[in-house]
């Protein structure tokens, strides 16, 4: 389950690359940084970016997850931190 | 004390740092001077309405300076879409736009007409500044104050030496809030390079910076972000917020990532300045508004506010938000709380506010209609955690499609013709949109 989450994320991360016009999108991979410190993604891409990927997630595995909410904020480590944690974070909520 | 008095009292103080450069209030007169003569010698005549396009830089607040002091009518732009710069030109009767790169060029527009209001300032050689706000009908309404009776606000302002950051811009209240704040207490003012979490909070931890106006969607983001352990912030005595509703919970987690600051929210509108306000305790989203120069009262909910340093009028719409006798209907709907305390509950207006700006749905949906995927389309608010609200648009489409290409296909048509900001982040196919009984599209989350 992790590899397809992390496959969906990586997919999302390209596209919205591609749109924006951003190189560093071209190659994530599980380390790549998203938001704070060094991220790939600046306010206004993140906020496109959790809406496509709850999209994508819905799409893809038939589930709708909220990713943008109450408790992905108040986690002590952001979800958006990297494609790990995010992915992680994804899989914990998939589960639950 | 008067503007320039106070500046020229502040000497080598700090008054601005841009980068690597940091620039003291004698700079900044002299500097004002020589914008003057500029002005003067480029034939800028009193009264002129002047756009002044550009983000805040030395450069660009010493040429607002210097058009107030010319009796000019300013009028900010801060945005880099032509389309946007030429609609606002045009709406507000600019004579002239001064666009500071950061030297200024100075390029004369064909505008002949004007507005009485306009003529009544230029009479009584008082400078003016139009603001733009969202009406309900599809344009920004251009709004026009008196310049010189918003300043003389500001005098008298105890001096106090602190580094405080220009976070909000400058062609926004809150934005010019903070700057005329600044130059009348001989505060420095730091100019981020750019309203990113990370760029914000090295500054901050560099000059020690103790006030930061922001928005609850900023104040969300930079937690999120993981930059306040990354950066010594505890400089920081007073965060403010304001522009949009402030989450109790986002107070919550704030409060106990910055417990040596006092978060306060502020309150204010481009019709009426802005209040000074009291929050009930840091923890609280409950405020008070105690400005002598400022009434309130509620109506059905509604808050209304007159206030010395309200707006002369629009110059492009209507006075209906106002009553007759001079009251402002400001929109946001408030509930009392007692001892004199209101809580912001949320607006009575269409507007979607992203994350403190502020979208008109009419103006998202008249761009998409020109796509020829289009056939119909309704814009609305949808709740997000980052920035309160985000822009989704409801379209019916011409061809059958699915969501995802159609949304590619918006992003890519939108990219360029609007702010970031207002471009859809959900898009969803749907085979009617959503009428009311009189015709009038029922928006809703």
């Amino acid at each position: 389950m992790n590899e397809k989450i992390e496959k969906i994320i990586i997919t999302v991360l390209q596209e919205l690359g591609e749109e924006l016009e951003k190189e560093s999108l071209e190659n994530p991979t599980a380390q790549t940084r998203l938001f704070g410190g060094r991220g790939v993604l600046d306010s206004l891409a993140l906020v496109s970016f959790v809406t496509d990927l709850e999209d994508a997630i819905d799409e893809e595995l038939g589930q709708s997850v909220v990713l943008a909410d109450e408790r992905a904020m108040s986690q002590k480590t952001s979800p958006f931190r990297s494609v790990e944690t995010l992915r992680d974070y994804i899989a914990g909520l998939l589960d639950g | 004390m008067e503007l320039m008095e106070t500046l020229q009292s502040h000497g080598e103080q700090t008054a601005l740092v841009h980068g690597e450069t940091t620039y003291s209030y004698a700079r900044l007169v002299d500097r004002i001077g020589e914008y003057e003569k500029l002005l003067q010698e480029s034939g800028v005549q009193q009264g002129d309405v002047a756009a002044l396009v550009g983000d805040y830089s030395f450069e660009t607040i010493a040429m607002l300076l210097a058009l107030h002091l010319h009796r000019c009518i300013i009028v900010p732009v801060t945005s880099e879409l032509q389309s946007e710069q030429r609609q606002r030109f045009e709406e507000a009767f600019c004579r002239l736009a001064i666009f500071m790169t950061p030297q200024p060029r100075i390029e004369k527009l064909s505008c002949g007409d004007t507005h009485p209001m306009i003529e009544k300032l230029r009479q009584a050689r008082r400078s003016g500044l139009v603001l733009f706000s969202s009406g309900s009908t599809g344009k920004p309404k251009a709004m026009i104050h008196d310049l010189d009776r918003l300043i003389a606000h500001y005098e008298n302002k105890r001096g106090k030496r602190l580094y405080m950051l220009l976070f909000l811009l400058f062609d926004h209240i809150g934005g010019l809030n903070t700057l005329l704040n600044a130059l009348f207490m001989g505060a420095a003012m730091v100019v981020p390079p750019s309203r990113e979490p990370e760029a914000v909070c090295a500054l901050i931890e560099r000059y020690k910076i103790r006030v930061l106006p922001s928005s609850p969607t900023f104040l969300n983001l930079l937690l999120i972000s993981g930059m306040p352990e990354r950066f010594d912030l505890s400089s920081l005595r007073m965060i403010t917020y304001g522009t949009e509703a402030m989450p109790e919970s986002l107070l919550k987690r704030l409060k106990s990532a910055f417990p040596k600051a006092k978060l306060l929210q502020t309150f204010g509108t481009s019709e009426t300045g802005i209040a000074a306000t009291s929050s009930k305790s840091s923890e609280s989203t409950y405020m008070k508004l105690d400005d002598p120069n400022l009434e309130h009262r509620i109506v059905e909910k509604e808050l209304w506010l007159r206030s010395g340093t309200q707006v002369m009028g629009y110059l492009n719409a209507s006075m209906e938000s106002f009553t007759e006798d001079g009251w402002f209907k400001t929109g946001d709907l408030v509930e009392e709380v007692g001892d004199g305390y209101l809580k912001i509950i949320g607006r009575s207006k269409e507007v979607i506010n992203v994350g403190g700006e502020k979208v008109l749905p009419v103006e998202v949906e008249s761009l998409l209609l020109q796509m020829p995927e289009v056939e119909d389309v309704m814009v609305h608010a949808a709740a997000n955690a980052i920035t309160g609200q985000s822009v989704a648009a409801d379209i019916v489409p011409a061809k059958p499609t699915d969501a995802k290409s159609l949304k590619k296909a918006v992003r890519r048509f939108c990219k360029g013709k609007l702010e970031g900001y207002k471009i859809p982040t959900k898009v969803q196919v749907v085979e009617k949109t959503n009428f009311g009984g009189r015709f009038k599209k029922m928006r809703c989350e």
